[in-house]
């Protein structure tokens, strides 16, 4: 037993194993995440970030290796509810209303309907969203439906967020909007987070610590740590040392894709 | 074009209140009718139908063995006057409502346009032909008035621009069809020829070169000489004309602009006989050619010096054993079924269709729960839909028509035979539609509820079940149709004689101008069971879904 949250050790996962289409999607991924770290996870397409996180998730198993969440296998750790997840989607269900869809694992988890409307109206107070509970998900912006996605994700009090792009969809204001929320919330929480992006400022701005990988097969290449002083404000972006780590992060991308 | 269509409805008033109980008018119009079977039924010692009843009470509590004619035809003739008046009501509003500019002068021209509407299924068509011409024109000024009418297009707007452009269409088509006497024709120039006494004088002024080609019976002149083209069994010398070749091919219906044919066709006894070398491959060149017959033979009394016309149009689909007037369809649904008959058509056919109707939901609700369950085992194992998908897509393209006698062999005929091909119809929609459905969230929405530990019920009633119903309610709107075509087509092999299915073949079977109003009827009352179907399903529809915010 050891006091991280995320242990991998060795982990290799093959799609296909048998076939011709044999795909070696990670390969010797060695990662230690200790709680209220926030990991940002960074690298091309196909470097298998978000097929990482799923293994994280339990939604699919690794082919070799040693994968631990809070100390259990992930597939306890998901009947646990250990674990948040959000999605570049919000997938928020239509025919639910905002509150409802919040509602939704309370649901699942055989919560009382009384404690399910108190939970679900704090999750929306985190997120700035409390007057919002009897809209309909269509009815909010893409960056409204995308907090709803997080308090959702949030609302039993997980330890761990995952987070796949979640902000890859939304336009460039909003997404540092969205940013500073999630740091904001990140501290009342006092969650771990491991978030997949595409973007490296948008790594380098919320990290503790970024993960680089490169892909084919999928490997972990690099970690850096990011230094930057917290709490992190809207002007850290136009600071020397910002666009030192994110020059340094571009390198070491660009060393990965020379291999 | 309002205050035309006003001005026109004015006049109408006119007339129908100048109407005398004595008039033709009203008692040929479809009230007028129904108040004169009315005054018929209450003679009755106790009549079967239900106005037939009331008519019989009245007439007691009034002292007198029936109700006279004259006083059933008032009230017909009221009803004419009211409805006139609430036309010229909707006309005077929808004029109000243009000068100023008010919202509900829309509402008010759609209602004078349906009341409008409303006088070509009740008016007779025929020698009082003037009043169409107040109500055609009429109904036209509406419609323009309506189109020009700026504002957005509502779905009732458009569904009453439809029907009103429909029926107006018909009835004008039908009024030009009538004036035209249904066919547009030209006279066509009678043949030039020559009578010879007999077949061998004929023949012979052919091959000396004195005539062309000679017209005569194709059984004589089989014998006698060789076809053209060549038959290898037959040798032209051994004829006894071996010059001389009769054809076999001539191109009879040689169309002038493709379309239309020059004349009658070429009677099939007929043959031609030319010379050997002779190249007549059209009858057009007839007119042309030196033609020979023998006098007094078929191909003279019968053909060449028939006088005969060109069709240039021939509208026979618009005439009336085809094509009914509107008001000869409800007049026929407001008649005895039989003559003198104790219930009317309408009564007998809503019997008919409540009969059908049973049979269809029946029918629909097998279908759909058979289709709901065969869809929810094909999302949950993808061998199992793999290897019957094929055959239940398969089982759609056998024709109804072929599977509803096995079915009537293999259960009987009865009921549970006509709901068992019904919901043949019926599943195959549903099925297809909730595979679909069930299949139709996000990737990423199954993977949450997996990240949820959700189990796999929860997951097919929270999230699966739930995404399907859009698609599973567009699947039963189809459905609900779909069982009373079934139920009609089944009720057929199974020679159930109460349903619309028997009433359908009745009518169609004597096709005359008396019953084709009744056939169109039966068709109405069909088409309206299965539009009751469909709005009922529309309306449990709106009842589950009205919770969504509109969506999903």
């Amino acid at each position: 037993m050891t006091s991280a949250v995320i242990a991998a050790g060795q982990i290799n996962k093959v799609f296909n194993p048998a076939s011709e289409e044999r795909v070696v999607a990670l390969q010797d991924i060695n990662l230690e995440v200790q709680p209220g770290e926030f990991i940002s996870l960074i690298g091309p397409s196909g470097c298998g970030k978000s097929t990482l996180l799923r293994l994280i998730a339990d939604l699919i198993e690794p082919s070799t290796g040693e994968l631990q969440v809070n100390g259990k296998t992930p597939h306890q750790a998901r009947i646990d509810r250990d674990y948040g997840m959000v999605f570049q989607a919000a997938t928020l269900l239509e025919w639910r209303s905002v509150r409802k869809n919040i509602e939704l694992p309370l649901e699942i988890h055989g919560i009382r309907r009384r404690e399910r409307r108190d939970k679900a109206q704090a999750a929306l107070e985190l997120v700035e969203l409390g007057s919002f509970g009897d809209h309909w998900p269509w009815q909010l912006s893409g960056g409204m439906q995308q907090r709803v996605a997080i308090a959702r994700a949030l609302v039993f009090q997980p330890s761990l967020l995952l987070m796949d792009e979640p902000f890859g969809a939304l336009d460039e204001f909003t997404r540092e909007r969205m940013n500073m929320e999630l740091l904001r919330i990140w501290r009342e929480t006092e969650t771990t987070v491991l978030f997949v992006t595409h973007s490296i400022p948008e790594a380098i701005f919320l990290s503790s610590r970024v993960v680089v990988m490169s892909p084919r097969p999928g490997r972990i290449t690099a970690l850096v740590d990011v230094d930057l002083p917290r709490p992190r404000k809207f002007e850290t972006r136009s600071w020397p040392r910002f666009h030192e780590q994110v020059a340094e992060v571009r390198e070491l991308l660009r060393d990965a894709h020379v291999e | 074009m309002t205050l035309a269509a006003l001005l026109l409805a004015v006049s109408l008033l006119l007339r129908i209140a100048s109407l005398g109980p004595a008039s033709g008018l009203l008692q040929d119009s479809t009230p007028g009718e129904l108040a004169l079977w009315v005054a018929d039924q209450s003679e009755e010692e106790a009549p079967r139908s239900l106005l037939g009843q009331l008519a019989r009470r009245q007439a007691r509590d009034e002292g007198l063995n029936s109700l006279p004619g004259e006083r059933t035809l008032v009230w017909a003739r009221l009803a004419l006057l009211a409805l006139s008046l609430a036309q010229v009501a909707c006309g005077l509003l929808a004029i109000v409502g243009l000068v100023t500019r008010a919202e509900w002068c829309r509402s008010a021209l759609i209602a004078s346009l349906l009341l409008t509407m409303a006088w070509l299924f009740l008016l007779p068509p025929g020698e009082e032909r003037e009043i169409h011409a107040l109500v055609l024109p009429n109904g036209l000024a509406l419609l323009v008035a309506l189109m020009l009418l700026p504002g957005r297009a509502t779905k009732t707007l458009g569904f009453v621009l439809i029907i009103s452009m429909l029926v107006l269409g018909v009835q004008v088509l039908k009024e030009f069809a009538t004036s035209r006497n249904f066919r547009i024709t030209t006279p066509v120039p009678a043949w030039n020829y020559v009578s010879r006494p007999d077949l061998d004088t004929a023949l012979e002024a052919l091959a000396t070169g004195e005539l062309d080609v000679v017209v005569a019976d194709r059984r004589d002149l089989r014998d006698i000489m060789a076809p053209s083209p060549p038959d290898p069994e037959v040798e032209p010398d051994a004829t006894d004309w071996p010059d001389l070749r009769y054809l076999t091919r001539l191109d009879s219906n040689d169309a002038l602009f493709g379309v239309l044919p020059v004349m009658p066709r070429f009677p099939g006894r007929l043959a031609l006989a030319t010379r050997a070398d002779g190249d007549l491959t059209s009858l057009r060149q007839l007119h042309d050619l030196r033609t020979g017959v023998v006098a007094g033979h078929f191909a003279e009394t019968r053909y060449l010096a028939q006088d005969r016309q060109l069709v240039l149009l021939d509208m026979k689909i618009l005439n009336d054993v085809n094509l009914p007037h509107l008001q000869q369809i409800t007049e026929a649904l407001l008649q005895p079924a039989r003559r003198n008959g104790p219930l009317l058509l309408l009564r007998i056919l809503a019997e008919a269709a409540g009969h059908t109707w049973s049979e269809a939901i029946f029918g629909f609700f097998f279908g759909a729960s058979l289709g709901f369950i065969l869809g929810t085992v094909f999302a949950h194992f993808q061998a199992l839909e793999r290897g019957l998908l094929p055959y239940v897509v398969a089982s759609q393209t056998v024709p109804i028509l072929a599977i509803a006698p096995m079915v009537v062999i293999w259960l009987g005929a009865g009921p549970v035979s006509v709901a068992v091909i019904s919901a043949y119809l019926t599943f195959f929609p549903v099925t297809i539609n909730t595979l679909r459905g069930l299949r139709s969230p996000h990737p990423n929405a199954f993977e949450l509820m997996n990240s949820w530990a959700a189990s796999r019920w929860q997951t097919m009633w929270k999230l699966r079940f739930r995404a399907a119903l859009p698609y599973l309610f567009t699947a039963l709107k189809v459905s609900a149709t779909a069982s009373v075509v079934g139920a009609i087509i089944g009720e057929l092999p199974s020679s159930i004689r109460s349903g619309l299915g028997r009433a359908i073949l009745d009518f169609s079977s004597d096709y005359s101008a008396i019953s084709t109003p009744k056939l169109w009827g039966a068709i109405l009352v069909a088409a309206s069971v299965g539009m009751l179907s469909f709005l009922i399903v529309s309306f449990v529809e709106w009842l589950v879904l009205r919770h969504t915010g509109g969506r999903g």
